[in-house]
Order: structure tokens, then sequence, then C-alpha cells
């Protein structure tokens, strides 16, 4: 019996994670994904240009989690996969700031982060646009 | 100069320690030590980091709400150089730290009579529960006490016998 090969699957791991870690592979930061959660700047962001150098030339673009998708599919099966999930429930909290850190220290009270409510970006307007 | 905070840990970052990422949206992030650093590039979450004072705060280990903590801030209000003003502020300074590190005490100390009370109900719980296994300090002393006079007695019996 030949022995198995673990292929590790999906987008994890796919190079070592120094490699990941680098700032010039940084992702983008939950808090910044806050802010593209915006109303005029989501819209921005779901109706992008064509640009050929992005995968799907930049047409599905998942919000929470800052990825271009190729096609619908893959989008809408992006949905329904734990990365998506995971991704909705660490945003449904309020972003860490440097202002929460200050207050943490002992400069100013303490206030606890309140919680958002996060859904996954409407799929209907998207099918019309396309 | 200031001393800055810790964006992760909180920890003060005095002037020529740690380093500072800026992100290409400006935003300056600063690390008190490597530690810091490395966690922030992992993308771990401050909250959830047991060491952090965040998490300390945030799980209710640490006194949050307290007049105390009103005093030293980021104003970003310059202040003319008075002697007196600044004599009397170390002063001040001094006097805050100790009232708070007392409230801060106090406060843990009030937290863990929690676990006390908890721990002292459960002991009586599980007394009771397993009283069978308990022994009385006296129990069977009795019987023992008769039996060792019972043996002396043979003893005697049986030296005077072959006496």
């Amino acid at each position: 019996m030949a022995p198995s090969r673990s292929r590790q699957t999906g987008s994890h791991k796919a190079h070592s994670l120094a490699r990941q870690w680098k700032a010039k592979r940084r992702r983008r930061d939950l808090d910044q994904i806050h802010q593209d959660l915006l109303p005029e700047n989501a819209a921005k962001l779901l109706r992008q240009e064509p640009d050929a150098e992005l995968p799907g030339s930049a047409q599905h673009y998942c919000l929470h989690c800052a990825r271009y998708f190729v096609d619908l599919k893959s989008l809408k099966d992006h949905f329904k996969s734990k990365v998506h999930k995971r991704r909705l429930k660490q945003l449904s909290e309020e972003p860490y700031t440097q202002e929460e850190a200050e207050r943490a220290a002992g400069m100013g009270s303490y206030i606890p982060p309140k919680t958002v409510e996060i859904h996954t970006q409407p799929l209907d307007e998207m099918e019309e646009s396309n | 100069m200031r001393v800055e905070r810790c964006y992760f840990c909180a920890g003060p970052v005095y002037p020529g320690h740690g380093v500072s990422f800026v992100r290409n949206d400006c935003k300056v992030f600063r690390f008190c030590k490597s530690k810091c650093h490395k966690n922030f590039k992992k993308k771990r979450n401050p909250r959830k980091v047991r060491w952090t004072k965040a998490f300390r705060k945030a799980a209710g280990k640490e006194l949050t709400v307290d007049n105390c903590f009103e005093f030293e801030k980021r104003r970003n209000e310059p202040v003319k150089y008075q002697r007196e003003l600044w004599t009397k502020t170390v002063d001040v300074m001094k006097r805050v730290e100790e009232i708070k590190q007392r409230r801060q005490a106090r406060f843990i100390m009030n937290r863990l009579k929690k676990g006390k009370e908890l721990q002292k109900a459960q002991d009586i719980k599980e007394v009771k529960q397993n009283i069978h296994l308990i022994r009385a300090p006296h129990a069977g002393k009795a019987k023992q006490l008769e039996e060792k006079m019972v043996q002396q007695l043979e003893e005697a019996v049986a030296m005077e016998d072959s006496a």
C-alpha cells in the first residue's frame, strides 16, 4: 500500500506562516473592513470597474472577507463556507482601537465593546446587475 | 516627549523602545515589545488574548469604571509652564496612583471572595452527600478497648495456669 499523501486543501497554509505574516502580504484588518461596510464604501467595492489583473475582473467581491472570486457560483459557495461564517462572527464586535488600549491602560474608564449586526451582503442585487 | 501606549497590551512605550507599524492607510500602531508586534502580525484580537490589559478589563478581571481613571488622559491641550502647577501636579500624581492601587486591589479581593463562598458551599454539599464515608474519631474505640482487656485477661489466666 502506497503511503497516503496528505494534500493541504483550501487556501489556508498555501504558504509558510512566516511568509503570510510579512507586512508585504498583509490582508485587510477588521477595522478596515468595518470601514468598507459603510454603505457608500460598500457600493463602490461591490460595483467595481472591470480589472483584468484581479480574479474574475473584480466583479465578485466578498466585503467581509476582502476577497475577489472568479464567478458568482464560487462567491455563493464561499458565503456558505466556514471561513466566511467565522469572519462574520469576528466582525460582529466593534473593532479594537488604540483608544480602547488607552482606556484599558487606565486612561479613562473602560467601555466594553458593543456588538454589531452583521449580515452577508445581499446577492439578489448583484445577480440583477450581471 | 510622550509615553505612548502599546496597541496590543496597553503597556507603556517609552521613547526609544518598541516598534511602530504604519499601515498603508497612514494609521500608526505602536508596540512595546516584539511579542506584541508578533501577535499583531498574526492578527490576534487583543480582547481575546489573556495577558493583555484589554482582555482583563473586558472579562471583568480588573476595575473598569472609577473616578481615579479620569486623571491620566490624552488631552492634546498645550499647557504653559508654571512652576507651582508643575510641583502640585507631581504631588497629586503620587497621591492618585496610591488611591488607584488601593481601589484596584480591593476590587480584585472582592472578586475573589465569590470563589471562596462557592468553594465553601461546594465542600458542604460534598460532605452531606458522602456522609457515610466519614467515621467519628471515637467510633470503635470502646470495642477496641474491650478486646484489649479480654486479651490481657486471657494472657494473665494463661500465665497463672502455666505457673
